[in-house]
């Protein structure tokens, strides 16, 4: 399906009041939307809410061969899902120029700024090693689609746990769940994306674009950072140029907004782990909850069925019988020729 | 090799304790839960949690164009990895469970589209889809000749039936049937099972989960008049 | 007159005859379509199986090759692949396998799987260094409906007829040895024969269908069983149906069934001797 344009007055009436330091839904210019991070009952899954803009991250591992340029290290594959479930102008299987930017960015954001120890992932150098692989899909575009992406991604990655492996010799075992705590991957720090647009050559800026804000602007940039204030990319896309103070600036904001959605993401995974540990409620489900209107909640039900089940009525097996066939008449002797 | 995805047993729901052959998971629902579609859902059965969203009736690709009816598309994506065989066949069978229902002839020349996201298998996925794709189907208001649920059950090695399995059952069991049923006379609209199982199996089965449906069918409804209502 | 009725009026053309209980090709609604095997028609191929409903031609040949197995160490691999060429039907394009095809693959796999005929541990050569890769090509040859029937039948009498190399693996060199002179029955435990029905105007049951009768249909049901066991019953949407129209699709299924087998056991000994 086509996307819808946006009319030459809401693109008017959304500069103006950029222009004026107002935005449609009421934040101030460096404002996030509001955050909300949940994971699933499986390891390694996370629903990332900014917004409305939603994002569900899911890590899985396998055991494969390392690549031949580094014997020593495992695979980190990261795949970026733009369907059309988000939004109906997306297409399935075709890759576009967004998601093509979205991947590329994401790679650089988890693989090039070593985040995670490859090397850990090694089980027998040059022939066994973990591939870790994480599906990025994106469920809702509501506006800046990237930052929520890069938080749900690095977040599944420190929730997952993969299975323990031991190495006597050749042989190599793959513990089960029971058998053994899987383990974790080991992250070395928690690098985030953060979006900036600008408009009217530059002038102004704003944090965090909503979806009708991203077709307005003039151009993006984007910071990757950690909270150690180190910076892993930097982009800027679009037609405008920037001032070095501009730059300056969005770091100095970046540093802020890294520091505080990383402590976010560390409640998170907190609060996750002591809800297993007192066996409570956990995962999606409770993510649904029963007090609004557009939601509902049946609880367990028990089914009693009209009779016994297990035992055979024989009324209508036996009535079967002498009842005509629903075939139309009775089944025929089935010719079979053969040929040798 | 398959990757796999690791859950651990004791995150899983806690088994109920009152006769859990017979009994039905949770069901939860949100309506409306994304913003960029006609119609979506998150629904969530126990653990096991789908996501479906409806685009439609709209403008329909040239080449799959059907000029005295509208076209269902139906889109399933997996979690992990990309679409294999077995996803494929999944959306064959919801494809004709859908074209089945929705009154196509009301909307000719047109596309209605189902996307199917899978969040969390843990036991009775495929129900579960089915059942999160009709909700977003009401959502979307899409004419219907009828609803529909569906129910799974497994045979245990024993016979032993259960109703709503979980993951754990699934695996353990000798079979697991999934059963479809029409919100008029609750006749069979689609059946797809796996492993070997008996005749009285069978119909233990279809007879439980026919039970079973009804609840599934009053669920839909308390769902929709929870939101048209006030 | 009666042609150009069938062509433009294919709904009407088929219930004056299902009026009087006879489909067009002088079938009655019950009734399958003449079933021809012939087994072992592939002289370079491990098993093979020639088979014809009717018009519906499917031809299987089974290739073994031996690999590395997986993590587990022990099973083997069956590959079923349904190929659905231009050369079968106008409905089918060539290039990259089209849905029907990968369903059809799916169902076949699902079925060795269900039915447990071919076990995958008999697959193993030499525990955690080599086992069996059957790799079991379908190629239909002319389409006329009905094509999951033929498929299984196909694919079952090729396995039954299908004999592998005796392999051994050395100790100490790890070199691999085959003797083409010696060749071991591949062991299937059972014959799965699956029965497809469709539904015409939401009520009556026609059994083995031909492309025509599929295209004016609105519902399908496939029963694939086993000895006294049913080990699928697949409906993939369409039509709503009783239970009692449910219980005649199983009936007919293990009639069906009993046939089949006996037609390839019959077929088997005569290749054999």
């Amino acid at each position: 399906m086509r996307e819808t344009p946006l009319s030459n007055c809401e693109k008017e009436f959304i500069l103006k009041n950029i222009s004026e330091q107002r935005r449609l839904d009421g934040r101030n210019s460096y404002d996030y939307r509001d955050l909300r991070i949940a994971f699933g009952v499986s390891l390694g899954c996370c629903h990332v809410e900014l917004g409305k803009t939603r994002v569900l991250a899911q890590v899985s591992c396998e055991v494969g061969q390392p690549k031949q340029t580094r014997p020593h290290d495992g695979v980190l594959y990261v795949n970026v899902e733009l369907s059309p479930m988000a939004c109906p102008s997306f297409e399935a299987g075709r890759q576009t120029e967004e998601g093509v930017e979205l991947s590329r960015l994401m790679e650089r954001c988890l693989k090039e700024s070593r985040c995670m120890d490859l090397e850990s992932l090694c089980i027998v150098a040059g022939e066994k090693a973990w591939h870790i692989r994480i599906d990025i899909h994106v469920l809702n575009h509501e506006g800046n689609i990237l930052d929520c992406s890069s938080i749900a991604a690095i977040a599944a990655l420190a929730h997952f746990r993969r299975p323990d492996v031991t190495v006597q010799g050749q042989e190599i075992t793959i513990h089960s769940m029971e058998d053994r705590n899987p383990v974790p991957l080991s992250i070395h720090h928690i690098p985030l994306l953060v979006s900036f647009a600008f408009f009217i050559q530059g002038k102004y800026m704003i944090v965090d674009p909503s979806e009708k804000e991203e077709k307005v602007m003039e151009g993006k940039m984007v910071i990757g950072m950690n909270k150690h204030r180190e910076i892993c990319t930097l982009q800027v896309t679009g037609e405008m140029l920037l001032l070095k103070e501009q730059v300056l600036r969005c770091s100095n904001i970046a540093v802020m907004k890294v520091t505080k959605i990383t402590e976010l993401i560390h409640t998170a995974l907190a609060n996750d782990k002591q809800a297993r540990l007192r066996g409570e409620k956990h995962g999606f489900a409770e993510l649904i909850s029963g007090e609004k209107l557009s939601s509902n909640q049946q609880p367990p039900i028990e089914v009693k069925p009209a009779f016994n089940i297990y035992e055979e009525d024989d009324d209508s097996m036996s009535s079967m019988e002498s009842d005509e066939s629903s075939l139309g008449h009775k089944v025929q002797e089935v010719d079979i020729k053969r040929y040798l | 090799m398959a990757s796999f995805i690791v859950v651990k047993k004791e995150d899983l729901e806690k088994k109920q304790n009152v006769e859990p052959c017979h009994t039905l998971r949770c069901l939860t629902s949100e309506l409306g839960c994304l913003t960029r579609q006609d119609g979506s859902v998150s629904l969530s059965q126990g653990d096991t949690t789908s996501l479906a969203v409806v685009y439609g009736p709209a403008e329909v690709r040239i080449s799959r164009e059907l000029i005295d009816r509208a076209t269902v598309e139906l889109v399933y994506k997996p979690k992990v990895g990309l679409p294999r065989p077995a996803d494929r066949k999944r959306e064959q069978i919801m494809k004709s469970i859908f074209e089945a229902t929705i009154i196509t002839n009301l909307h000719p020349r047109s596309s209605i589209t189902i996307i199917l996201q899978e969040t969390e298998d843990l036991g009775s996925n495929l129900a579960c889809c089915i059942n999160a794709a009709c909700l977003a189907l009401l959502d979307a208001a899409v004419n219907m000749s009828f609803m529909v649920a569906a129910v799974a059950v497994s045979v245990a090695d024993e016979g032993q039936i259960k109703l709503d399995p979980s993951k754990n059952d699934e695996e353990k069991g000798r079979a697991s049937i999934t059963f479809v049923f029409d919100s008029v006379d609750l006749n069979v609209v689609s059946i797809v099972t796996s492993g070997k199982f008996s005749q009285i199996e069978y119909k233990a089965g279809l007879e439980l989960a026919r039970e079973a449906s009804q609840k599934v069918f009053q669920f839909f409804k308390d769902s929709m008049s929870r939101k048209l209502i006030r | 007159m009666a042609d150009q009725y069938r062509i433009a009026q294919p709904k009407d053309y088929y219930r004056q005859f299902l009026e009087k209980d006879v489909r067009p090709d002088n079938r009655g609604l019950g009734e399958y379509r003449a079933t021809v095997m012939n087994i072992g028609c592939v002289s370079t191929a491990e098993g093979s199986s020639l088979v014809k409903i009717g018009n519906t031609t499917v031809m299987c040949g089974i290739k073994a090759e031996v690999a590395e197995p997986g993590v587990d160490g022990k099973n083997g691999y069956l590959v079923p692949n349904v190929e659905l060429s231009p050369l079968c039907s106008a409905n089918f394009r060539p290039g990259p396998p089209g849905e029907l095809a990968q369903v059809l693959s799916q169902n076949m796999a699902d079925l060795i799987a269900d039915s447990q005929c071919v076990k995958l541990e008999n697959l193993c050569v030499c525990p955690g260094k080599l086992v069996w890769v059957l790799h079991i090509d379908l190629v239909c040859l002319d389409y006329d409906g009905n094509l999951m029937d033929a498929c299984t039948l196909a694919m079952m009498s090729a396995l039954k007829s299908t004999s592998l190399p005796v392999v051994t693996v050395d100790e100490e060199s790890g070199e691999i040895k085959t003797d083409p002179s010696s060749r071991t029955l591949l062991p299937v435990s059972c014959c799965p024969v699956s029965t497809t029905l469709i539904v015409f105007d939401n009520k009556l049951l026609l059994v083995d269908p031909t492309s025509e009768e599929e295209s004016l249909a609105t519902g399908a049901v496939t029963v694939v069983t086993e000895g006294k066991n049913v080990c699928s019953i697949y409906k993939p949407g369409g039509t709503p149906l009783t239970d009692k129209q449910i219980r005649d699709c199983i009936e007919r299924g293990f009639i069906r069934g009993k046939e089949a087998r006996s037609l390839i056991e019959e077929t088997l000994c005569s290749v054999d001797r």
